[in-house]
């Protein structure tokens, strides 16, 4: 296992009239759980391909350990890849084809015996290891083809590249249970890559948020709902997505439509957005000074909460409230935007702030 | 319009794939259809609009009885799961097809057309072909033809089933506000009960081919009459515990108890099936301190897995050996197999008979 960094790391695959992926530093340290998540086109394969040698990137530097492998193939630098859909031998049974890898690479048999056993057995492998991989469901196979990834003693690092794709909803849960076990167990620095926030958020324990070619944000999920450093993250991280508005600098804060948003800290320059996730949004009934008034376009229930679809001062925005609220379409609310949970972006990153007036 | 279903039966061989199926829906209803995938509302959608014969039963349309008329002839538009478009024709001319069939002036098709368009947000893609849009915009333009044939009987069989949860989001909404300016029929088959709350003002429970369930859309939510209404329409699915009551006192398990003049509904001494939702549980970490009123029944378990969706967390718990989910209203993180305090409150328990149909409800939340 090893500490995998990229260091000033751009890619174009057209001679350079356009980048895939650019100014990408990022490090994922030994023994780490990590994901890389955003939509469709926004270079995270790209990335992937990359960290594993498949790619060889226009500028920059992959180093393992510190050491500068950009030139070397997957092979000598030793990840393992776990793809969208299963690589199995249909022919070899289980067993062999866990132990593939590994008698690739010469080891001794009594000690493949002890890693495929073992390997097995956290991926609740065991009852099917004499059986031929052609006689098994896709969840089966692609549990095999996670063995395979992980088989390896010496393996710096596995990537997985959507490995549920193909994986039943119902049984989805369960396979991103065994992917946790596994790095719990094995310690392995894993790179998982996905489109899906709830497989991301849930496997990892350190999540790089990615659109247009760029590392947004990397952080533990927590940080990434709670502190957004981009209005991308904002929107793409939770659900419903963090309100954002565009807004002017004021003396004693900032201006979104018609409301002046008071602030301890006020940012300078233009460019600006304000962002405030819907559950953080402070929500009354009553009339408060210096509250914005909102009317509730419709408000329905979400399943655990109330969310309610408000306008006011020039403003279209959601307000999760709790479920038993008595909030109704038609109502008029007051509401306001706690300081400690309201954001401040500028040319779509965290604005500077300083003191107010 | 007024679609009326009345004593519906279909089978497929042996198979019977709908029975018994009752159904009043009136002008300007949105039903959201619930079941899981597979289970036949696929079926009833193609009963409705006469895609498929009902072997037994007759569909009502204003009072006409229309179960021999032809697809054709009924003022129906579908919307399915899959993008179905004509591949070599433009956006524009896939939305103005059905309406050259149905032999439309140019003028009229090019003004309808262009309204659609904009109201699902396609305007600019109008010379476009399919295959050159995103998965969201080719649904928008299948949803935008459906619109176009300005149908009494709009019928959408999990139309944001392939689409990524940022786009299922934002197409929910313009959905519903859709809708809301038509006053066509809408029937949304989907096994999602976001899509149902969101949208709809009227959900039925499909189960075994029949509907258990019928009625305004916060109504089922708040008051499922039986479990299985619970299981498909709470998202996680409601856990069902079964407990017992003796001496006053309804157990779940030997921590979780509660007297029972302390809950709302007075339970005889029996066998019973608690249900209740994942959010109606609390979840804390071993030692983290907080109140807890007489109301909640405590217990330990163990976490098998906590995920984050969107801005929840689900916590996948062990007790004893009964499977538990809980939900928390914030991005949290609990570890694989760390040991944890639970709280259910019985204020949101729905009691059940062994055979599964409501005894008592809880506490309603304003409906």
């Amino acid at each position: 296992m090893a500490t995998i960094e990229l260091v000033d790391v751009a890619h174009s695959y057209d001679g350079g009239k356009s980048y895939a992926v650019q100014d990408i530093n990022l490090t994922w340290n030994d023994g780490v759980a990590s994901a890389l998540l955003g939509p469709s086109g926004c270079g995270k394969t790209t990335l992937l391909k990359i960290i594993s040698g498949l790619l060889k990137p226009s500028d920059g530097k992959v180093l393992l350990d510190g050491e500068d492998v950009t030139a070397l193939s997957p092979r000598e630098r030793n990840v393992a890849q776990v793809f969208q859909f299963p690589v199995v031998y249909e022919t070899l049974n289980v067993y062999n084809n866990l132990a593939f890898p590994l008698r690739n690479r010469k080891v001794p048999e009594d000690e493949i015996d002890e890693r495929v056993t073992r390997v097995a057995e956290i991926l609740e492998l065991t009852p099917h290891l004499k059986r031929r991989a052609a006689r098994l469901g896709a969840a089966e196979k692609q549990r095999i083809s996670m063995g395979r990834g992980i088989v390896r003693a010496d393996t710096t690092a596995v990537l997985f590249d959507e490995p549920l794709t193909v994986i039943d909803p119902h049984q989805k849960w369960h396979l991103r249970r065994k992917l946790k076990e596994l790095h719990k167990e094995l310690g392995l620095t894993m790179i998982y890559v996905t489109h899906d926030q709830q497989e991301a958020l849930t496997f990892a324990e350190q999540v790089t948020v990615m659109n247009m070619g760029e590392a947004l944000q990397t952080g533990k999920p927590q940080d990434l709902h709670h502190r957004p450093e981009a209005p991308f993250v904002g929107y793409f991280i939770g659900s419903p997505g963090m309100n954002l508005f565009d807004a002017t600098p004021e003396a004693q804060g900032v201006r979104v439509g018609d409301y002046i948003v008071p602030l301890s800290q006020v940012p300078q320059g233009d460019n600006l957005q304000l962002g405030i996730r819907p559950e953080y949004v402070e929500a009354s009934m009553d009339a408060h000074d210096g509250w914005l008034e909102a009317r509730v376009n419709r408000a329905s229930l979400t399943g655990n909460a109330l969310m309610a679809e408000v306008s006011g001062a020039g403003l279209n925005f959601k307000v999760i409230v709790p479920e038993n609220s008595p909030l109704r379409s038609g109502d008029t609310l007051y509401v306001r935007f706690p300081e400690e949970n309201t954001m401040l972006y500028q040319h779509g990153k965290l604005a500077t702030m300083e003191a107010a007036a | 319009m007024g679609l009326r279903l009345e004593h519906i039966e279909k089978r497929y061989g042996s198979e019977v794939k709908l029975r018994e199926v009752n159904l009043e829906l009136e002008r300007g209803m949105f039903l959201a259809l619930i079941a899981p995938t597979g289970t036949g509302k696929t079926t009833l959608l193609r009963v409705m609009a006469g895609l498929e014969k009902p072997d037994f039963g007759r569909i009502i349309v204003d009072d006409e009885d229309v179960t021999h008329l032809h697809v054709r002839k009924r003022n129906v538009a579908m919307v399915y799961q899959q993008f179905i478009n004509y591949p070599p024709m433009t956006v524009y001319n896939n939305i103005a097809s059905p309406l050259r069939v149905a032999g439309k002036s140019a003028d009229e098709i090019d003004k309808r057309v262009h309204d659609v368009a904009e109201k699902v947000q396609i305007s600019e893609y109008l010379d476009r072909l399919p295959q050159a849009l995103s998965g969201g915009q080719q649904q928008r333009v299948a949803i935008a033809r459906a619109l176009a044939k300005d149908a009494k009987l709009i019928l959408l069989d999990e139309p944001l089933g392939n689409l990524d949860y940022k786009l299922r989001e934002d197409l929910r909404l313009e959905l519903k506000n859709i809708a809301s300016e038509s006053d066509a029929i809408f029937v949304y088959a989907t096994p999602e009960p976001i899509d149902a709350l969101t949208m709809a003002s009227h959900a039925a429970i499909l189960h075994d081919g029949h509907i258990v369930q019928f009625g305004d859309v916060r109504d089922v939510y708040l008051r499922p009459n039986q479990v299985v209404s619970g299981e498909y329409f709470s998202d996680p699915p409601m856990n069902f515990l079964p407990a017992q009551v003796e001496g006053g006192v309804l157990a779940m398990s030997e921590q979780l108890k509660i007297p029972v003049e302390t809950l709302q509904a007075p339970l005889m001494s029996g066998e019973y099936i608690i249900g209740i939702r994942p959010h109606h549980i609390e979840v804390r970490h071993k030692g983290e301190s907080g109140t807890v009123d007489d109301r909640y029944l405590r217990g330990n378990a163990e976490v098998e897995l906590s995920e984050i969706v969107g801005s929840d967390t689900t916590i996948h718990l062990k007790h004893h050996d009964t499977n538990i989910t809980a939900l928390s209203n914030d991005v949290g993180f609990f570890d694989l197999g760390e040991e944890v305090s639970m709280f259910i409150d019985s204020q949101q328990m729905h009691v059940f008979s062994p055979s599964g149909s409501l005894l008592a409800s809880a506490r309603a939340v304003r409906g």
